[in-house]
């Protein structure tokens, strides 16, 4: 019966440390502490408290969009239209607001407004079985346009204070805990999504979807109901960064979110995550975003030419995507 | 004894295409019930009207007793009727425990996963069917067989009552399918009812108490295995009496025209030396993953290996399948879905696939009414149904595609051809016309290679027989010899 024995567990704890999403997150930490040690000893402003949340708070769009991405990506979708809800939702929260809407009121509405758009995006692909990249690349392109024709390529300004006080709001504790609110936001949100994906049953079925879909349906899962799930998510997360965004900068305009789309997939797919779906992590893909910031800042800060950091993140992308493939084809036999 | 399954009057079309038709069938606890037939006989159909993957048009489905339907197979399961599939239905890249407890994970009072109680029921379920499965690796980690396991084990730990087993001894080799047959007797010891679907009659024979017989949608004959013979079974299946299984041996076995030696790849084989003659099969023999389908990819160029490789007294240098394909090395896989077929495309261009360089006109473009002709002679030639070349080939039946993968080997004319399990799946007819196929084509002087995991199937067809044991090849044999004598060298 040889054939019937399993080989002997890979070792203990430390193995089971080192398995192969871990492996990929620790390489991506190990990279970013380098980069931060040598940005640090050439440029001492680069670990200030000041330059950190600039550089954080920079990239808090990317950051809570990729929430979404990660579950999408999950399940083997993706949503290219992330780039259009963003502006979208700020234009819809700005429009309402400068109609006297009250606050709250207006948020939820762009909220729902972004929903809308998942909902489509998921209708679309259940419906007329095309692939997520189409459905979403039609919603993108449409709500580009629809941005413009909305706002007549104009910015929309003249919020009320208490709306851009959330774009401006700090968690103060005295002079420890001096946070910007939208830090905090991105924090909840992550750990909540981060501990759900791995604990909760719901939230793992999207790895079920994502690693066999037959299966997922054979075992009762819902599958059209959870895309409905996944993208209604993706464009609310991507409808609330642009809500804040408009908060933070009292304005909101069309031109918010250019090749939003692809920084974010790039940060998860740098975390480690599989665009052939099954394989990915709140985790990695926060690594994944702080890695694109903490690039983006040292560009900025050494002053080398940005078309650089571009060079630098295609590198950093192509080594992810070799990496979790060499992993993956160790652990994985079929 | 009152049947614990029991489905009766079933009647099933789909698209105004009668696939059912008045069936009955009865399964009682503790009893293997197998079911047989051609394929497109409508076995699947009715196993999936069972597992509530589909509704029956009419008739109705009894439980112990008591009248039931399903609108999903999760249901299905749920009262007790598991189908472990032919094609596995887990996600490899979860854990073995969360496959086994998909959807029904124990969770805590605020509904989040209970990991450890989770791991430790699994253990416990696999310690109970004596399988040695680490429920904390990944099910891709696990080969196709143990794969097959961890459904069932699957199954039972949803206290099925019910388990039908569509072709599950198909991608197993001979310890793995023993394995199996232990696991179906515990089970039948604790009175669960199982349904077997298989196309390898010796095996239906050996584990059924009962045998029923689908052909066209009618349920056409019920045995009990000590009451008829395989034979009789056959003439069920098709309609008519297939005396001749296999074609006759060679008569004259030409030069020799393929020769390997040292050929080595560790750790899937090492120093591989025969010699392959024209006119001449050559069977592989040996269990699953004795490294048979690596030394044939070898030989098609497909991995890079150390050796050499004499083809026709000169020695080829395989670089890559296009290599292969160009000095007259044709290899039929063993997996038609993902590296045979072009699943949504017309069998029309499946057919001409490896030989499209041959309907060239001088400016190098494509002499479209010869691909057709060519297409159309083969379909003919090989009987493929139905007699049209344009339907995509996912449309046709498991040994029509299977068919249609041969020719478009046999229209490359390769100078040797490497048959990998060139019968797996496929009914029997198809089964009959495939062997005197491979038979015609070495008679017109190719030499064939036949690569199999039935030993009748080898014995029957080869003029000598290659014995593969862990990488090596422990014997080459003559065509007449028994089935144990095989076995000897296969696992000793």
């Amino acid at each position: 019966m040889a054939s019937f024995q399993a080989e002997p567990r890979a070792g203990g704890r430390l193995k089971s440390l080192l398995s192969v999403e871990n492996m990929q997150i620790i390489g991506l930490a190990v990279v970013i502490i380098l980069i931060s040690i040598v940005m640090q000893s050439n440029f001492p402003r680069f670990l200030h408290p000041l330059n950190i949340e600039i550089m954080l708070v920079n990239f808090m769009p990317e950051a809570i969009i990729a929430l979404g991405m990660t579950t999408v990506i999950i399940i083997g979708g993706i949503d290219l239209s992330v780039a259009g809800v963003y502006p979208f939702a700020a234009i819809v929260v700005g429009k309402l607001l400068v109609a006297e809407v009250p606050v709250a009121l207006a948020i939820i509405l762009a909220l729902a407004a972004a929903a809308a758009v998942g909902w489509i995006n998921a209708f679309m692909i259940n419906t007329f079985k095309v692939h997520s990249f189409i459905a979403t690349l039609a919603t993108l392109l449409t709500l580009r346009g629809v941005n413009i024709v909305i706002t007549n390529g104009a910015t929309v300004s003249g919020f009320p204070s208490s709306f851009k006080d959330i774009g401006r709001a700090r968690l103060e504790s005295g002079n420890v805990l001096d946070i910007p609110l939208i830090l905090i936001i991105f924090a909840i949100l992550a750990l909540t999504f981060g501990y759900a994906l791995r604990n909760h049953p719901f939230f793992q079925q999207a790895y079920f979807i994502g690693g066999n879909k037959r299966s997922a349906r054979m075992s009762g899962i819902k599958v059209e109901r959870y895309m409905y799930f996944v993208f209604m998510l993706s464009a609310v997360l991507a409808g609330l960064a642009g809500i804040l965004v408009a908060a933070q900068f009292g304005a909101a305009s069309n031109s918010y979110g250019q090749n939003m789309e692809l920084r974010v997939i790039t940060a998860v797919v740098i975390g480690g995550a599989s665009l052939s779906g099954g394989v990915g992590s709140i985790s990695g893909t926060t690594l994944g975003v702080l890695f694109l910031a903490i690039v983006y800042n040292a560009f900025a800060m050494t002053g080398i030419s940005t078309y650089w950091q571009d060079v630098v993140i295609g590198i950093m992308l192509l080594t992810a995507v070799f990496l979790s493939e060499f992993l993956k084809r160790r652990r994985i036999k079929r | 004894m009152n049947a614990l399954l029991k489905v009766e009057g079933i009647y099933k079309s789909f698209a105004g295409n009668k696939v059912l038709h008045d069936v009955s069938f009865s399964v009682n606890a503790g009893e293997v019930h197998s079911l047989v037939g051609e394929n497109g006989a409508g076995k699947s159909t009715l196993m999936n009207i069972i597992g509530g993957i589909h509704r029956p048009d009419s008739g109705t489905i009894t439980l112990d007793g008591q009248s039931v339907s399903f609108s999903d197979p999760w249901q299905a399961k749920q009262k007790g009727i598991s189908l472990v599939h032919q094609e596995l239905s887990l996600a490899p890249n979860m854990e073995v425990a969360q496959n086994i407890f998909i959807r029904r994970q124990p969770r805590n009072r605020l509904g989040f996963i209970q990991w450890k109680k989770m791991v430790d029921e699994t253990s416990a379920l696999f310690r109970r069917i004596g399988v040695d499965i680490d429920p904390s690796r990944l099910v891709g980690e696990y080969s196709i067989a143990m794969q097959q396991i961890i459904e069932i084990a699957k199954a039972i730990s949803m206290d099925a009552r019910v388990i039908i087993m569509d072709e599950p001894t198909s991608a197993l080799s001979g310890s793995e399918v023993d394995r199996l047959y232990t696991i179906v007797r515990d089970l039948k010891a604790q009175g669960v009812a199982i349904v077997f679907i298989s196309h390898k009659l010796t095996e239906v024979f050996k584990i059924s108490d009962e045998i029923s017989v689908l052909r066209d949608g009618h349920m056409v004959g019920n045995v009990r295995p000590g009451e008829a013979t395989p034979q009789d079974v056959i003439h069920l299946m098709v309609g008519r009496s297939i005396d001749q299984l296999y074609p006759p041996k060679a008569e004259i076995i030409g030069e020799e025209i393929l020769t390997v030696e040292g050929l080595s790849n560790p750790p899937h084989f090492e120093d591989i030396n025969f010699s392959l003659c024209k006119g001449e099969i050559l069977g592989f023999a040996g269990l699953v993953g004795s490294g048979r389908t690596e030394v044939a990819r070898a030989i098609f160029g497909a991995d890079r290996t150390a050796g050499k490789v004499t083809l026709n007294g000169k020695p080829v240098d395989n670089r890559s399948p296009h290599n292969a394909i160009e000095d007259g090395i044709a290899y039929l896989t063993e997996d038609r879905k993902t590296l045979g077929l072009f699943l949504t495309m017309p069998v029309r261009d499946n057919i001409v696939a490896a030989s499209l360089d041959r309907f060239l006109t001088s400016s190098r473009m494509l002499k479209h009414h010869e691909i057709v002709a060519k297409s159309r002679e083969y379909v003919e030639k090989m009987e493929i149904r139905p007699f049209n070349d344009e339907v995509s080939i996912i449309s046709l039946s498991g040994g029509n595609q299977q068919k249609s993968l041969l020719a478009k080997w046999l229209s490359s004319t390769p100078k040797v051809l490497i048959a990998d399990e060139p019968t797996r799946g496929v009914d029997v007819g198809a089964k009959v016309k495939i062997h005197s196929d491979l038979r015609a084509l070495a008679n017109q002087g190719v030499g064939v290679i036949v690569i199999s995991s039935e030993l009748p199937e080898i014995l029957g067809l080869s003029d000598r027989i290659a014995v593969f044991r862990e990488g090596r090849i422990t014997a080459i044999l003559d065509g007449d010899v028994t089935q144990a004598e095989v076995m000897k060298y296969a696992t000793q």
